[in-house]
C-alpha cells in the first residue's frame, strides 16, 4: 500500500469525527510517513508495519467516542459510543448483536413508560382537584406528586443501570483493539 | 500464558519507557516509537494512541520545531505533572522488579537434584 492509498482509507475511516481531531491523527500519519522517508524505509515497509487503516480508524473513532462519553455523559455521546463500538464488527460483537439489540429496546422503553409516568402523576396533579378524584383535593395532590417523584426515581435507578452497561460495553469494545493496543506480539 | 505475561507487562511499562525517554530530551513521535519497537517490541503505529492519551492526562506537552528537511515536526516534552510520574512510576518499578528478582534471582544458581525435588514436594504436600 502507498502513503496516499493509506492515507485516504484512514481520511475516509474517520469521516464523522470532529473535523479538528481527524486532522490531528491524519498529521500524525502524514508525519510518521515523512520521517521513515527520511530514514530510507520504503512507503509499502511503513504502511504494513503501521497495519490496516481501515481497522486502526474503527478504533480510533471507538477511543474518540470513548473520550467523549467519559467527558459528558450524555444520550448522544452515549449513542455514538455504541455506534463505534458496534462498528468495531468483532464477530463476537455481531454474536452479542441478539442480545444487545433487544436490550437496548427494553432500556428505551422503560424511559418512554417512565416518562408517561410522569405526565401521567402530572396530569393528576394539576386536573385532579377539579375533575372529582376518588378521595378528593389532598388525595389528587398527593397521588399526582407520588407518581411523579417515583417516575424520578426509576428514572434515576435506570440512569445508573444504563451508564453501567454502556461503561461494560466500551471495557469489551477495548479488548477487541489489535492495532492501537499498546504493546503487540508477533510484530518482529 | 506467558506470551500474555509478556504483553500485560509490555502495556504497563509503555508509558514509563516514554516518560523516561522523553526526561532525557525532547523528542517527535517517530523517533519516539523507533526507539520503544527496538526496546519493547512495540507496533510503531501505537506510539500515536498512547501519546494523545498522555497529552490528555497533562503528562506531556507538544510544540512545533523545523525540521532538518521538509515540514515542522511535532515535539513532545515532559509536564510537571509527566515528570512527577515518572517519579512514581519509577519507584513502583523498581521495588516490582527488585521484590521479582528476589524471588526469581536464585533459581539459576543450585540446580536442584531430583531427590530434592522429590523432598520439596514431599514437604509440600
Amino acid at each position: 500500500m502507498t502513503r496516499d492509498e493509506f492515507l485516504r482509507r484512514l481520511r475516509r475511516g474517520l469521516e464523522g469525527l470532529p473535523s479538528a481531531a481527524s486532522a490531528d491523527v491524519i498529521g500524525d500519519y502524514e508525519a510518521h510517513f515523512d520521517a521513515a522517508r527520511d530514514e530510507g524505509r520504503s512507503e509499502a515497509e511503513v504502511a504494513e508495519a503501521l497495519g490496516d487503516p481501515g481497522r486502526l480508524a474503527r478504533e480510533l473513532r471507538l477511543e474518540a467516542g470513548i473520550k467523549r462519553w467519559e467527558e459528558g455523559r450524555s444520550p448522544s455521546t452515549a449513542w455514538t459510543a455504541v455506534i463505534a463500538f458496534l462498528g468495531l464488527g468483532a464477530i463476537d460483537i455481531l454474536v452479542l448483536l441478539p442480545i444487545l439489540l433487544p436490550a437496548i429496546g427494553v432500556l428505551i422503553g422503560l424511559y418512554v413508560a417512565l416518562l408517561g409516568v410522569f405526565i401521567g402523576g402530572g396530569a393528576v396533579l394539576i386536573a385532579g382537584p377539579f375533575s372529582g378524584f376518588p378521595g378528593g383535593v389532598a388525595a389528587a395532590l398527593l397521588a399526582g406528586l407520588g407518581l411523579m417523584a417515583a417516575a424520578v426515581a426509576f428514572t434515576a435507578l435506570l440512569v445508573i443501570v444504563t451508564i453501567w452497561l454502556v461503561n461494560a460495553l466500551l471495557w469489551f469494545g477495548r479488548l477487541h483493539y489489535r492495532i492501537i493496543k499498546p504493546a503487540i506480539d508477533g510484530q518482529g | 500464558m506467558p506470551e500474555a505475561i509478556e504483553i500485560q507487562l509490555k502495556k504497563g511499562v509503555l508509558g514509563l519507557c516514554v516518560l523516561a525517554l522523553l526526561s532525557r530530551a525532547n523528542s517527535y513521535a517517530y523517533e519516539i516509537a523507533s526507539k520503544l519497537a527496538h526496546a519493547v517490541d512495540m507496533g510503531e503505529g501505537t506510539i500515536y494512541p498512547l501519546m494523545r492519551r498522555m497529552q490528555s492526562d497533562g503528562l506531556v506537552a507538544t510544540y512545533l520545531e523545523e525540521s532538518p528537511a521538509g515540514p515542522p515536526r511535532k515535539y513532545y516534552r515532559l509536564t510537571d505533572a509527566g515528570r512527577a510520574s515518572l517519579q512514581s512510576q519509577l519507584a513502583e518499578w523498581r521495588s516490582f522488579t527488585a521484590a521479582v528478582d528476589g524471588l526469581v534471582g536464585d533459581i539459576d544458581a543450585p540446580i536442584p537434584t531430583p531427590l530434592a525435588n522429590a523432598a520439596e514436594d514431599a514437604h509440600d504436600a
